[in-house]
């Protein structure tokens, strides 16, 4: 079976610090995986590794079966991220940023058009159409940032942090945006939010100092360490890790 | 040319329109400028025998000190997507090094020919209150003069929005505009002045972009070749030195 993304003993290294430290692991089409770990962890260097934003010192990824290290031009067009920052032409109207991404990504006007009205009618964004992105509240900025990802038509759609420093009512809004695209995109979302990841996830990875230390669907996870909730089972498995060492 | 770069182009076209400083600095100014100097001009004593600020003169100085606003404009576009994420998104996506190049270069040569329309109308309408009737064709030559001064002040606004942050670029814009209009003979006579400093202006391009507009504009198109060939020169070399730059700021940005 192909997978939508491979990482193969990926490791990423900054002069001495190593960001990810040799991890591996298989992310099935269609699924939306978390990845789970807090600040420094190395989540966003890994989706920045996968989407070409990085390099590996280590390591490859396989996307659709192409190599990140080799095939990055034919991997790109398949992907689309939402940045940790909200990342959106602040000049341009939500509208404009909608359209202006899909055209970048090949799509024709008509196309484009058609395309940003859908995402637009789902994101329940029609109030906004017109607001220029630098003036939208954090939530809707936020909003926007991930339409502008699907907008291109992925076939992988990273997510990183998408409910950072959002108020509880906006992230709430985001997680039912986020489950409604379950199952049509395959998803790689990162969080240090443990309610975040068990809302949310198919398959949950902890990660801890560049290391993958667990990976598995919630249940999976909490049968392992025994613990009733994700919260403690990521207590315990961080800990494990520090017992090693 | 590809799709991407008309795209990118325009986004970033919108994005300049939208800012009210490009009005200022990019259209406003270089006709305020010209009516302040005409004002000045009309106060000195013929017998001073002070010409640059004569509208014949004015009009290429001014237009060329309004092309050195436009080099700011690049520089703060390019510095400060280069701090915001958005650029680093598009990294993620099909656009390519040479594209990104292209796409802050044609919306900024867009505004940097309405801004020397304007210039020159402005000369006109300014000439017809001083008693000077331009020469048509003279005046549409010397606009074209500019062309290769132009690319220039953009290749050296790509340069430095790219290589300096957005703190630091702009200020050093200032500091070329500054020399730009000291060196270019805006503001005083080159020729009057002669020696090292003549000299210095011969070699640089800022003097040469002026000269040749201004010889153009007094119909003596043979001299304004050579200040045209030096100018460029030096605009073949700053833009393949800022494409070159970019490209690389952006692979190591990738690492
Ligand atoms: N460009 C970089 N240069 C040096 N160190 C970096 C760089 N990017 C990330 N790091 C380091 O790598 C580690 C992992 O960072 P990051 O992937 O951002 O973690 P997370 O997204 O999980 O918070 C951190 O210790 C961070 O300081
Ligand atoms: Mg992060």
């Amino acid at each position: 079976m192909e997978y939508a993304i491979e990482i193969k003993n990926l490791s990423k290294s900054f002069s001495s610090k190593k960001a990810v430290d040799d991890i591996s692991c298989k992310i099935e089409k269609g699924q939306l995986f978390s990845m789970l770990g807090v600040n420094g962890a190395g989540k966003t260097t890994t989706i920045r590794l996968i989407t070409g934003l990085s390099k590996p010192t280590g390591g490859d990824v396989l996307v659709y079966g192409k190599s990140v290290n080799s095939q990055m031009e034919e991997i790109k067009p398949l992907l689309n991220l939402s940045p940790q920052e909200n990342a959106a032409a602040g000049a341009l109207t939500v509208w404009e940023n909608l359209v202006f991404m899909a055209r970048l990504y090949g799509f024709s006007k008509a196309d484009a058009e058609k395309r940003a009205r859908k995402l637009v009618e789902d994101f329940s964004m029609e109030s906004e159409l017109n607001t220029k992105a630098k003036t939208l509240s954090g939530g809707w900025q936020r909003r926007l940032s991930i339409a502008m990802a699907l907008v291109t038509d992925p076939k992988i759609l990273f997510l990183d942090e998408p409910t950072l420093g959002l108020d509880v009512l906006a992230r709430r809004e985001l997680w039912t945006v986020i489950r409604s695209l379950k199952g049509k995109v395959t998803i790689v979302l990162t969080t240090h939010y443990m309610e975040e990841a068990e809302a949310l996830s198919d398959r949950i990875a902890v990660m801890t100092k560049g290391k993958i230390r667990a990976e598995g669907t919630l249940d999976e996870l909490l049968s392992a360490t025994g613990a009733p909730n994700l919260e403690e089972a990521f207590i315990k498995i961080a800990e494990e890790d520090k017992n090693n060492v | 040319m590809s799709d991407r770069v008309m795209i990118f182009s325009q986004r970033n076209l919108k994005e300049l329109m939208r800012d009210p400083l490009s009005y200022i600095f990019c259209i406003g100014f270089p006709v305020v400028m010209l009516i302040v100097m005409t004002a000045v001009n009309e106060s000195i004593p013929p017998q001073a025998g002070m010409t640059v600020f004569q509208i014949q003169n004015l009009s290429g100085g001014i237009a060329v000190f309004g092309l050195s606003f436009v080099m700011l404009f690049t520089c703060m576009t390019v510095s400060k997507d280069r701090s915001g994420a958005f650029l680093r998104r598009l990294y993620a996506s099909p656009l390519k090094g040479a594209e990104y190049v292209s796409g802050y270069t044609l919306p900024v040569m867009v505004i940097a020919a309405v801004q020397t329309v304007i210039t020159a109308a402005a000369s006109v309408v300014i000439g017809i209150f001083q008693d000077y009737t331009f020469d048509f064709v003279g005046l549409i030559c010397g606009m074209l003069m500019l062309i290769p001064i132009a690319v220039m002040f953009i290749g050296l606004g790509l340069l430095f929005g790219t290589i300096f942050n957005e703190k630091a670029a702009p200020g050093l814009c200032s500091i070329i505009i500054s020399l730009a209009a000291f060196l270019g003979g805006e503001w005083m006579d080159i020729e009057a002045m002669g020696g090292t400093i003549k000299k210095i202006c011969d070699i640089l391009p800022f003097y040469n972009g002026v000269k040749a507009m201004r010889f153009c504009v007094a119909g003596e198109f043979s001299e304004a070749v050579t200040p045209l060939l030096i100018t460029a020169v030096y605009a073949a070399a700053v833009f393949v030195l800022a494409a070159v730059c970019f490209s690389k700021k952006m692979k190591s940005d990738i690492r």
